[in-house]
């Protein structure tokens, strides 16, 4: 792959906390223009760390990308902040959707469009295109967003980051706690954002299966390093994936690291 | 009968009156816990700071009445920008408490900045506002009530009611509550925190200038308003630490309280009761509902 149809390229980054937490040891991946990407990995694995290395909201946290780079459609993010990321197209959508529960549903996802100079007729123009994807948000617009449920908070998340008009969304475990029928309908959401509206996605995800299923590439991280890469159906249909990640165990295997360890044993024994 | 009855009215409407002067220093506090939850311990020396430079600018210089008040507002939001610049930013990431200790540095810088250019004496302040009860008012309905009691009241109501104007219907104020909701949340969708730093910071400077004059005209310009903040103290208790609605509304509390407390029972403790009696009713809300009339359930402690 040549870099201009990658829209996201990360090389080789480690990230740090408070310049001693080593968050990261050694992440690189790609995002090819309009594909959908999903980064999977357990609770601490690196996930929300690499989409906030990328978003550049690490620093709010006290965090640093220390070696590697990061390439957004073409340039370096080095010297970007969160709001200019934003400006180039970039939105993260946080971990635990975030909503402003004071605020009604409708102000929330106006709030997307912060970024824009639009006039009060673009906004509802933009706004009634956005409903069109989030139906159930119309009939709850002048809701306080507190008062909406898990699954309506995801969808205000995802809604309101699409009023920036994003070229690349960041979902941060979209279908944390969801109930399955919701977890399939935001998914659903996002494949049809990605192939209406031509938005690149990288979406970390403990939910692999689902992830999977409906991504166009797959990265599993374990303890701040890519253990495997590959095609989302090449993923699926790995033995390894399958019984560390989806569930389909044979023996007491927890993750790459115990696998690798048993490899290397069996080698010792060969030789 | 009828006499006692006016008597009360009319303290109680002095009183809330009176408490309208509370909820203008209290509502700088809101608007500033709003956008970065932190208590602004420089209020008070903004409070100073403002009518003071106001005075200074229509005493030393002989600006007119308008222009000085402009120039003031302006001074107002020059600090708004320098404390953005210089002491906001350099701490974005640093935690509350850090943040809340700068504050009390910064008060000190705007002491010692406001008597070092404008001197150390009590200055007058004439509003052409009197401080005794309009005619009109007394004669008709047989009620006291200053004037200057009066002119605050209306004061507070319309910047009240620009500031309620501006959250609800311009771009900024939706950018403002959802920074006061979720910080992060709101950069990640490309709100500039730096603006609303900057708006917040400008518009406290302004009420701050909107109190101290009227406060200035009431009790002379001099270091004792910064003291003032602290009764803004137990008007935010009272009303919620982030709610506009309830700096105003503990401010009428306060007020009316403490002047009916110092008439009907004041005199049973040898009166002046009126500087300590907020601060039990304050005890008395941390202790039954610490988050305030208005405010929400999670509070900090400040």
């Amino acid at each position: 792959m040549s870099t201009s149809t990658n829209i996201l390229d990360i090389k080789n980054i480690e990230v740090m906390y408070d310049n001693v937490i080593l968050a990261l040891h050694d992440v690189s991946l790609k995002v090819p223009k309009g594909k959908v990407v999903a980064l999977l990995g357990a609770n601490g694995a690196g996930k929300s760390t690499t989409l906030k290395a990328v978003s550049t909201m690490l620093a709010s946290e006290r965090g640093k990308v220390t070696k590697g780079s990061i390439d957004y459609d073409g340039t370096s993010i080095d010297k970007q902040n969160p709001s200019q990321m934003v400006g180039l197209g970039m939105v993260q959508v946080l971990e635990g959707r975030r909503c402003f529960g004071h605020l009604t549903v409708e102000e929330n996802i106006i709030s997307g469009a912060y970024s824009r100079k639009l006039s009060k007729g673009d906004i509802n123009q933009e706004l009634e295109k956005i409903y069109t994807y989030f139906i159930r948000l119309k009939e709850r617009r002048r809701s306080q967003a507190a008062f909406t449920s898990g699954g309506e908070q995801q969808m205000i998340a995802v809604a309101r980051a699409m009023m920036a008009k994003p070229k690349m969304l960041l979902l941060d475990e979209p279908t944390m706690g969801l109930a399955p029928q919701l977890v399939a309908e935001i998914f659903n959401i996002v494949k049809e954002l990605n192939q209406k509206e031509g938005v690149s996605i990288l979406l970390a995800e403990q939910n692999t299966n689902v992830a999977l299923k409906n991504s166009d590439y797959g990265y599993i991280i374990e303890t701040g390093r890519v253990m495997l890469d590959g095609t989302a159906k090449s993923l699926l249909s790995n033995d390894q994936v399958k019984e560390l990640y989806l569930g389909i165990s044979k023996k007491g295997r927890k993750n790459f690291r115990d696998v690798l360890k048993e490899e290397s044993l069996t080698k010792k024994k060969i030789n | 009968m009828v006499d006692e009855l006016l008597f009360f009215m009319e303290v109680l409407v002095g009183g809330l009156l009176a408490g309208t002067m509370y909820s203008l220093v209290a509502l700088g506090f809101v608007l500033i816990f709003k956008a970065s939850a932190t208590f602004n311990f420089s209020q008070g020396a903004m409070v100073f700071f403002s009518v003071l430079a106001f005075c200074g600018f229509m005493q030393d210089f002989n600006i007119p009445f308008v222009l000085a008040f402009i120039m003031a507002a302006l001074l107002m939001v020059v600090v708004g920008l320098c404390t953005e610049r210089f002491v906001l930013r350099p701490l974005m990431n640093a935690s509350e408490d850090t943040v809340l200790m700068a504050t009390i540095g910064l008060g000190y810088v705007l002491e010692g900045l406001a008597q070092a250019a404008w001197g150390v004496e009590v200055r007058r302040l004439d509003l052409g506002i009197g401080d005794f009860p309009v005619p009109w008012i007394a004669d008709n309905l047989k009620l006291f009530i200053s004037a200057l009691d009066i002119t605050a009241g209306v004061v507070a109501a319309i910047m009240i009611i620009g500031l309620f104007l501006l959250f609800k219907y311009t771009k900024i104020g939706l950018g403002l509550r959802a920074v006061a909701d979720d910080a992060g949340a709101a950069s990640s969708i490309g709100i500039p925190l730096k603006h609303i730093m900057l708006l917040v910071w400008s518009a406290a400077g302004v009420v701050a200038l909107v109190a101290g004059c009227m406060w200035g005209a009431r009790a002379g310009v001099q270091f004792a308003l910064v003291d003032l903040a602290l009764k803004a103290l137990p008007v935010l208790i009272i009303g919620g630490f982030s709610s506009i609605p309830g700096a105003i509304i503990g401010g009428l509390i306060i007020g009316a309280v403490e002047k009916v407390l110092e008439v009907y029972i004041g005199p049973f403790f040898g009166g002046a009761i009126e500087g300590w009696a907020p601060y039990v009713l304050a005890i008395f809300f941390l202790l039954y509902r610490p988050e305030g009339l208005f405010g929400e359930k999670i509070i900090r402690r400040v």
